[in-house]
């Protein structure tokens, strides 16, 4: 027979047995002690719902037990207790209540302050519930999205009537917390969903079984767990069909061992055939009582039937006698098991999660203890839009002014009473004082308790709703909630196989993967001011603007006079925002046929795209926008050979009147067919090669081929930032700030204020007008400097590094930063800590640009 | 949270597919002055506004849509 180990004790499992009713079976009947008091916890709901079994199975807490199937060679811990479960030292504490009043740990230990870091340690290992491990295997759960028209959540009779009836012209997708008909113990209700199971499948609907639903979302969108998958779904409509529980009862003694919901002793009884004891005490006031008292005798246990209001439960291990109220008076029992069918507590929790009209209930959860017609009828009715409105459960009269209320955090009658005096008077202060409803059943049992309580204490009908249901509404554990994470977006450009090959460190620089260095820094720099280099920059944006109104469009846009760039210049230029700030600096290329070739940043591409689509939408333009991003690859080359170098690749002229600085020309190197751009960021003579993707790296390689001659190195990203830094030249985003407009970056001179209209161009009239009072400089330093480091002014801080290297070409360290005016005036010499900073007009290198004309 | 936003090409889609482009503003100003309240001076409505989705994992298409800010609720 199969076995499991409850804390390193052999347990015998039966066919269908979950963990509980294999441990019930085998005698155990504490599952947990209480958070506060340490009392004894045995099975309740026997549903799922609280979170008095709640084990540790597999070295993974949190499991109920009451659902769970047992598995052979299961290894199960209980959680709570020391030393055990079962002799539990600090039960002590249940006697000790009036040193741990509600709300004890805002008070108790706040004074003296050093008090409570040490109390707060004490505290916490004397409560809470199982253990996470340190070291468990990664688990990555598969993230799946579907979209579907209906998603209906609970596989019971209305779940499937539901589904049914959607699936005849509708996707539908019925997600369910367990086998389907598994858990019920009426044969007339198990029928029925058998036919509307067949129904459903027929019809076509998706039966997710042992799938979890644990949040309901905007959208609406829900959340489901599976046993090895996360689905997401987006629907046109969710039905909540979860049904109902009894609910809890609040009176001495009801959280002892013994004490049961109805329909969790039913199953016990009816579905694993497990006495819940030899005497038993139904009390029902809803129609089940019948039903209850059969499924239990069917075990063997000997069942009364009463109708009333407990009073008391009494019992030391487990609950041994009760007192009820009924309709002919005070009756005493000596029972060992008491079996509660009070009233009806929706299962509503996912159905509170959100306000949107979409998401409607079907059944018990909106029609607690319906019949299976009424629930079949609610269930088609919500699947074609006539969804019944949610009922509120018959109010149950707290009467009873002592019991436990929220079980899974020790919270009583006593305790709700007390915080109500204290001026707590709403249910979500309550709730929030208390920490009713706070625990792993997430208010499942209580939420409606506490809304009860503030409402018979007269407090005003918005203090005392239904506290705010949040996801997720069942535990699922830190893997599931990664699932799809780890997939990181990474780009790739065409020559990443040679920078590997080539040794490169591979840097993330924003989505794309980029060579930070070769491996020499120093020679790649050398290699560029002084031989020639080359570099991957397929990763700049990269755009054609073609059509009758490209000009007017890129007038309109961008602060450079479009129209006076002759066909075969090109132009640097800045893109704006209304506001007048920096997005983006790029480069334009008019071509001869009257269109544009347009650059942007690495990581500016999107950006640029949405912001010039959003004014050809707006401005009702006729303009062909093609992103080539993603088409085209670059190559840069540059220093004072590049002109030799593709000379020897090339048989077009590349003299200088031919392909000027700025300009542009469509030449072919070594048999590929280039848009050449004689730009200038690096501050030597260099052409940006656009070229197909598909024919990088044969153009790679020919240039590293032919280049040999001049001793050509490739250089990197660290190269680079050392290569503009010397130029003065800034990286947007890590010089400058959001709201950053040219003059502060000392770039005025790319915008043409003759202009009559380009966007920002109000905004900047407007700052003009203001005094300037931060600017980027140009720094040199006596010593080594740090990135980031703030400058100060006589010890006050008023700028900072943002960029800083320790230069060959401009004979030592250099710099730019952020400074700030004082008294109106910019500071010229600051501390960096130990090391002087000095304000330089940039470029350090070249400032006339003698090098990029070569 | 999800939503869904109506795309003239591709239907209703995810709003992550989207990059938000903020409320439905003018496109130019008649003077200095009216131009600061176009550019800074944001209704940040709570109900309904009209504002500006691209569809960037998609047709990279603009769309004006009608959202409830309390509700997240979209409107072609």
């Amino acid at each position: 027979m199969p076995s499991l180990r409850l804390d390193g004790r052999r347990l015998d499992c039966h066919d269908g047995d979950t963990i509980a009713s294999a441990a019930f079976r085998a005698g155990v009947r504490t599952f947990s002690r209480s958070i506060k008091a340490h009392r004894r916890r045995g099975l309740y709901c026997g549903t799922g719902d609280c979170a008095n079994c709640l084990v540790t199975v597999d070295g993974l807490p949190g499991e109920r037990a009451c659902v769970m199937p047992a598995r052979d060679g299961m290894r199960v811990e209980r959680e709570t207790g020391w030393p055990s479960v079962d002799r539990d030292a600090l039960a002590i504490n249940d006697r000790l209540h009036r040193f741990m009043p509600v709300g004890f740990y805002y008070k108790v230990f706040a004074r003296p302050r050093w008090l409570w870091p040490i109390a707060e340690r004490v505290i916490r290992r004397a409560t809470g519930t199982g253990t996470l491990p340190a070291v468990v295997a990664a688990r990555h759960t598969r993230t799946r999205f579907v979209r579907v028209h209906t998603l209906v959540i609970g596989g019971g009779v209305a779940g499937l009537a539901a589904a049914a009836t959607a699936a005849h012209d509708r996707s539908v997708v019925l997600a369910t917390e367990a086998a389907l008909g598994a858990e019920v113990t009426d044969p007339a209700a198990r029928d029925t969903i058998a036919r509307l199971a067949a129904e459903a499948r027929a019809a076509g609907a998706e039966l997710l079984e042992g799938h979890t639903a644990i949040g309901i979302y905007e959208g609406p969108s829900a959340a489901l767990l599976g046993p090895d998958e996360l689905v997401e779904v987006e629907a046109e409509r969710v039905i909540v069909a979860t049904g109902a529980i009894e609910a809890h009862g609040v009176f001495p003694g009801n959280d002892l061992p013994g004490v049961w919901l109805g329909r969790g002793a039913a199953r016990m009884a009816a579905i694993h055939n497990v006495p819940i004891g030899t005497r038993a005490v139904v009390v029902a006031n809803t129609g089940d009582g019948a039903e209850l008292a059969d499924a239990l005798r069917t075990a063997g246990t000997d069942v009364t039937l009463v109708a009333g209001r407990v009073l008391e439960a009494r019992g030391g291990r487990q609950v041994d006698s009760i007192t009820v109220l009924t309709p002919e008076g005070r009756r005493a029992f000596a029972c060992d098991a008491l079996v509660l069918s009070l009233g009806w507590a929706p299962r509503d929790t996912l159905l509170r999660m959100t306000a949107e009209p979409e998401v409607v209930g079907a059944g018990d959860v909106v029609r607690p203890g319906c019949t299976l017609a009424e629930a079949e009828a609610s269930g088609r009715a919500a699947a074609t839009g006539t969804a019944d409105e949610p009922r509120e459960a018959d109010p149950w009269p707290i009467t009873e002014h002592d019991g436990y209320v929220c079980v899974c955090e020790d919270v009583s009658m006593h305790d709700l009473e007390r915080a109500w005096d204290e001026g707590w008077t709403s249910s979500e202060i309550l709730k929030r004082y208390t920490t009713a409803t706070m625990g792993p059943c997430q208010g499942a049992l209580c939420s409606r308790h506490l809304a009860e309580h503030a409402r018979a204490k007269g407090a005003a009908p918005a203090a005392r709703g239904r506290t705010t249901a949040r996801p997720p509404v069942r535990g699922p554990r830190l893997g599931d909630l990664i699932g799809g994470v780890h997939e990181q977006v990474e780009r790739r450009t065409a020559l990443h196989e040679r920078h590997v090959a080539a040794g490169a460190r591979m840097d993330h620089s924003g989505v794309w993967l980029r060579p930070g260095t070769y491996g020499d820094v120093a020679d790649e720099i050398r290699a560029a001011r002084q031989r020639v280099s080359v570099m991957d920059v397929s990763t700049l944006g990269t755009f054609l603007v073609a059509g009758r109104d490209a000009r007017t469009l890129l007038d309109h846009v961008f602060p450079i006079d479009v129209g006076a760039i002759a066909a075969g210049r090109a132009r640097y230029l800045l893109a704006l925002d209304e506001a007048g700030y920096v997005m983006d600096d790029g480069l334009l290329a008019a071509l001869a046929d009257g269109s544009y070739f347009l650059t942007s940043t690495s990581g500016g591409a999107d950006r640029m795209e949405a912001w010039l689509r959003n004014w050809i939408d707006r401005l009702d333009l006729h303009v062909h926008l093609v992103n080539q991003t993603a088409q085209l690859g670059a190559i840069n080359v540059a220093g004072p050979h590049a002109r030799d170098l593709l000379a020897t690749l090339s048989d077009d002229d590349l003299s200088r009147e031919a392909l000027p600085y700025p300009g542009h020309a469509d030449i072919t190197v070594a048999g590929v067919p280039c848009r050449a751009i004689a730009a200038g960021f690096v501050g030597e003579l260099s052409f940006e090669l656009h070229h197909p993707r598909g024919r990088s790296v044969e153009l790679w390689d020919a240039l590293l081929a032919a280049g040999a001659a001049w001793d050509i190195r490739p250089h990197g990203l660290d190269a680079l930032d050392v290569l503009r830094l010397e130029k003065g030249h800034v990286y947007l985003a890590q010089d400058t700030m959001p709201d950053d407009h040219p003059a502060k970056l000392g770039l005025g001179w790319a915008v043409a204020s003759t202009k009559k209209e380009f966007i920002g161009k109000r905004a900047l009239e407007r700052m003009d007008a203001l005094p300037l009072e931060r600017r980027l400089v140009g720094l040199r330093f006596d010593g080594p400097p740090q990135r980031g480091h703030p400058l100060a002014l006589d010890g006050a801080i008023v700028g900072r590094i943002t960029s800083c290297a320790v230069s060959e070409a401009a004979n030592g360290p250099v710099g730019l930063g952020w400074l700030r005016a004082v008294g109106g005036e910019f500071p010229s010499v600051l501390r960096a800590g130990e090391v002087t900073a000095t304000v330089s007009p940039t470029p350090f290198y070249d400032p006339d640009g003698e090098r990029l004309r070569g | 949270m999800s939503m869904l936003v109506p795309c003239p090409t591709c239907g209703r889609r995810p709003f992550t597919e989207f990059t938000f482009g903020g409320e439905l503003r003018d496109v130019a100003s008649a003077d200095a002055a009216s131009d600061f309240a176009r550019v800074y001076l944001h209704d940040n409505a709570a109900g309904p506004q009209q504002e500006r989705w691209f569809h960037l994992l998609g047709c990279r298409r603009w769309v004006t849509v009608t959202r409830d800010t309390g509700t997240n609720r979209v409107e072609a």
